[in-house]
């Protein structure tokens, strides 16, 4: 696209697929995994660990997947969810930028619709979940809990009927925007056009409020996080975003950002992609425009613009570059090094998990969700309190939800218009 | 209905005098009809009202100087079950159909929440006599035309989550996949596509509703759907010969299948004298609309406004008989005739159709029960036709829809 940030972003690539020449390393992963603490595991298997951005919807359209099947390819499905002890995800309705209007509505009631099937499909496994308190009731049933993300505001096309309708068919947070801007709010890899949130915007984001769903500022510009955070009557969240302060990306959030999202009860959900998590394969990246341009141009070649595909075909080229000692290799333990920059800047009570599974380029060693005990082992061993790690797994993210419930429950109870 | 020929009438002052005769009667039956009425549950299967939520000039909270519907005029008629219909012109298909039918949707989930001391949403039968029993209004959702599906299965899934009950399969025009009854024939009835479509509001438990599609498309979603049918807004071929209203086979075959033709009040579906009349001056339903619709180049304000003004021409110029609400009872009645008290209901149309002298509004609904009370109907069958035999249709829906989900 226009630059590397959004090769990154736009073709959502980078799915994490098993290669024969890999293997090895992950075999060695899994021998590292095993040595997870019991005390670990038993506090992550008792823990509601929720993972705030997945984009496995992509994968649901052509009505062929069966999420309750493992897979080879991919990182999301229940048995590796089970494995993982993910008991909560929110699956993304995402569309690219590019499209909007009335066929950007149609396509995400498509995905919404998506979702629900494969819930239905698997009332074993799977349960819908709007609200903090279902998500704790489907825990207690061993359930694990399917939640409805709209990632970009673009899916609205400018229509606060369409965003209740989102809302009515369980919709819980909404990114404000894309990769690119949209009618209303501009983004973090875009040209700015509104200068953050227009007067439209702000009617969105206090309408989010009052429907209780989550407003998310992960992809949108710092201005539009600035004039979101001011507008807000709810804490809001980063779905999937990490720290700029170890990797210099627009998509990260700066220390200050950070500060500002907590002293408002927010949450930064960290993301797992490696060119949001080392700088170093960032660097690379920019300095190897090239190696983008060919990966982007093979994409579409392989896929044309069928997005699943995209995921697919992305990463497994990504890796090829990574195999070949093209791009650097990213280990998994970086994630827990976001983890610990966000809770020193911001506290324990401000960080969770946002992986972007399905939709980014994983780093060795957290190539599915079956990995995710080695997030708890390892804060542990870093010597996080057993009720931090809790925090970090999935609480904070909650208590966010519970109060953007509740704040939503406030505000309906004023007169309208 | 024709909704391009949608005139909101004043009750006028000479016809009310009439009204007020007839409510005092000093045989007892008035009195009984009464304590019936608005002791039933009385749902309405289609009522337009919905377009006017957009109007600034227009609350469902208070009583309006014109239209039929709002809540005090409901209190007063004992209406207590509605279908709001989701409409846009059969024309527009596709993304902005979509978008557009969602706009509806929650115009009437909002003032279902603006009223809620009066007025709840319910996607179930059994939701509905709750709200009965609590003495609020059960608010319900029909889509009116199947081009808002935007030839998407999964959006009409979407569409049942966000509580639509029936889906009436073409409008106006044909769609995608359906033969509308007032356009030319291009699927010879329903295609393939429309018979997933039907499979697929069976498995949802949204009810196919097949007034305004063409006598081919019924027949072919009469065959394919595993649950009875619905007409939410037709009336009877045999009394008034318009293609939007059934003939006794139709009537015999949908009945013969567990469903109910809901009669519909506009003058030119129940009166042959008043449709002969319009067709003359007019040169057609279809007709008048095509070259109203062509003048204002699809300007659908000007097609309200030219249509409303035609209308008003033709009344004025005394080209067009007085219709009676009394046609309503004839419709009902022979029905009732034909194929028995349990497939027959009420789909007035308010707020979408030309309503009858004496059915200005829904205020006049009780007129319909002591009318059937006087024709010596049984206390339980008057019943059936105000509400219950939709409730019953509705039921086996839903029952239908849980077995096959849990295939």
């Amino acid at each position: 696209m226009q630059d590397g940030e959004t090769r990154i972003e736009m073709p959502r690539i980078f799915l994490t697929a098993a290669l024969g020449v890999s293997t090895c390393c992950f075999l060695a992963v899994a021998v590292k995994s095993d040595e997870i603490s019991a005390r670990a595991k038993k506090l992550h298997f008792s823990s509601i660990v929720v993972d705030t951005h997945d984009d496995t919807t992509q994968r649901f359209l052509d009505g062929k997947f069966d999420i309750g099947a493992r897979h080879i390819d991919g990182s999301i499905d229940i048995p590796r969810m089970r494995e993982g002890g993910l008991d909560a995800i929110f699956f993304s309705i995402w569309i690219p930028s590019k499209v909007t209007g009335q066929e950007a509505v149609r396509r995400a009631l498509t995905q919404i619709a998506a979702v629900r099937e494969q819930v239905s499909a698997h009332p074993k496994d799977l349960a819908l979940a709007t609200t903090a308190s279902e998500v704790r009731a489907a825990q207690k049933r061993g359930k694990i809990s399917a939640l409805l993300a709209v990632e970009g505001g673009h899916m609205i096309n400018s229509n606060l009927d369409v965003l209740r309708n989102f809302a009515g068919l369980g919709v819980r947070y909404m990114t404000l925007t894309h990769s690119g801007n949209d009618e209303w709010a501009d983004s973090s890899t875009d040209t700015p056009a509104h200068n953050g949130l227009t007067d439209f915007g702000k009617d969105v984001v206090q309408e989010m409020n009052r429907l209780g769903i989550m407003v998310d500022i992960s992809h949108v510009s710092d201005k539009t996080f600035y004039d979101a955070l001011e507008v807000s009557k709810a804490p809001m969240i980063a779905s999937h975003s990490s720290c700029r302060a170890l990797c210099d990306a627009p998509r990260n959030m700066t220390d200050q950002m950070m500060k500002d999202l907590a002293a408002k009860g927010g949450v930064i959900q960290i993301n797992y992609h490696v060119g949001f998590l080392s700088q170093e394969f960032r660097n690379a990246e920019r300095a190897n425009p090239e190696i983008n341009k060919a990966i982007g141009e093979e994409v579409q070649k392989r896929c044309g613009d069928d997005e699943a595909c995209q995921l697919l075909e992305g990463d497994r080229l990504t890796r090829e570059y990574v195999e070949r000692g093209k791009l650097p290799r990213v280990d998994w333990e970086k994630i827990v090094e976001h983890i610990d920059h966000a809770v020193k800047v911001a506290g324990a009570d401000h960080v969770g998990l946002g992986s972007d599974f399905d939709g980014a380029n994983m780093p060795y060693g957290m190539e599915d969700a079956s990995r995710l005990p080695k997030i708890t082992d390892a804060l542990l061993k870093k010597g996080y309190s057993a009720d931090d790690v809790k925090k970090i797994l999935g609480e904070n993210t909650l208590r966010v939800m519970a109060e953007a419930e509740r704040v939503g429950r406030e505000l309906s109870k004023q007169p309208r218009e | 209905m024709r909704r391009i020929l949608v005139i909101l009438c004043v009750s006028a002052g000479v016809t009310a005098g009439s009204f007020l005769s007839r409510t005092v009667s000093a045989d007892g039956i008035a009195e009984r009809a009464r304590k019936l009425h608005f002791s039933s549950i009385v749902l309405d299967t289609h009522d337009d009202t919905t377009q006017r939520f957009f109007s600034k000039d227009f609350d469902l909270g208070k009583r309006n100087p014109d239209g039929h519907v709002d809540i005090p005029r409901m209190r007063e008629g004992g209406m207590n079950a509605i279908f709001f219909s989701i409409w846009i012109d059969g024309r527009i298909m596709g993304p902005p159909a979509v978008e557009k039918a969602l706009d509806q949707i929650d115009a009437v989930h909002e003032n279902v929440l603006r009223y809620s001391k009066d007025v709840v949403f319910c996607r179930s039968a059994e939701e509905v006599r709750r709200a009965h029993a609590q003495g609020k209004i059960a608010a319900l959702m029909g889509v009116e035309g199947g081009h808002m599906i935007g030839n998407d299965i999964r959006v009409l899934r979407m569409f049942g989550d966000l509580g639509v009950r029936y889906i009436t399969l073409a409008h106006f025009y044909n769609d995608e996949w359906a033969d509308s009854s007032t356009d030319k024939p291009a699927h010879n009835g329903l295609t393939d596509f429309g018979k997933d479509v039907v499979r697929e509001m069976n498995r949802q438990g949204i009810m196919v509703d097949i007034s305004h599609v063409s006598d081919k498309t019924f027949f072919d979603a009469l065959e394919v759907s595993k649950a009875p049918l619905i007409a939410s807004h037709s009336s009877c071929r045999a009394l008034c010969n318009h293609p939007r209203d059934m003939s006794d086979d139709m009537i015999r075959a949908l009945a013969a299948k567990g469903g109910v033709i809901q009669i519909n009040y506009e003058r030119s579906f129940i009166d042959q004298a008043y449709k002969d009349a319009y067709d003359k001056v007019s040169g057609g339903v279809v007709a008048a609309t095509e070259k109203i619709t062509k003048e204002c180049a699809d300007d659908a304000d000007c097609i309200g406004r030219k249509s409303k003004d035609l209308q008003t021409q033709l009344e004025a110029s005394g080209a067009l008989p007085r219709v009676s609400w009394e046609r309503i009872i004839d419709h009902i009645d022979h029905v009732v005739k034909l194929v028995g008290p349990d497939h027959v209901g009420l789909g007035s149309d308010f707020d979408g159709a030309t309503m009858p002298d004496g059915m200005e509004d829904c205020s006049k609904l009780p007129k319909i029960t002591e009318a059937l009370m006087r024709k010596g109907y049984k206390d339980e069958d008057i019943r059936k036709i105000l509400g219950e035999n939709l409730l019953r249709v509705m039921e086996q829906t839903e029952n239908a829809s849980r077995e096959l989900q849990a295939r």
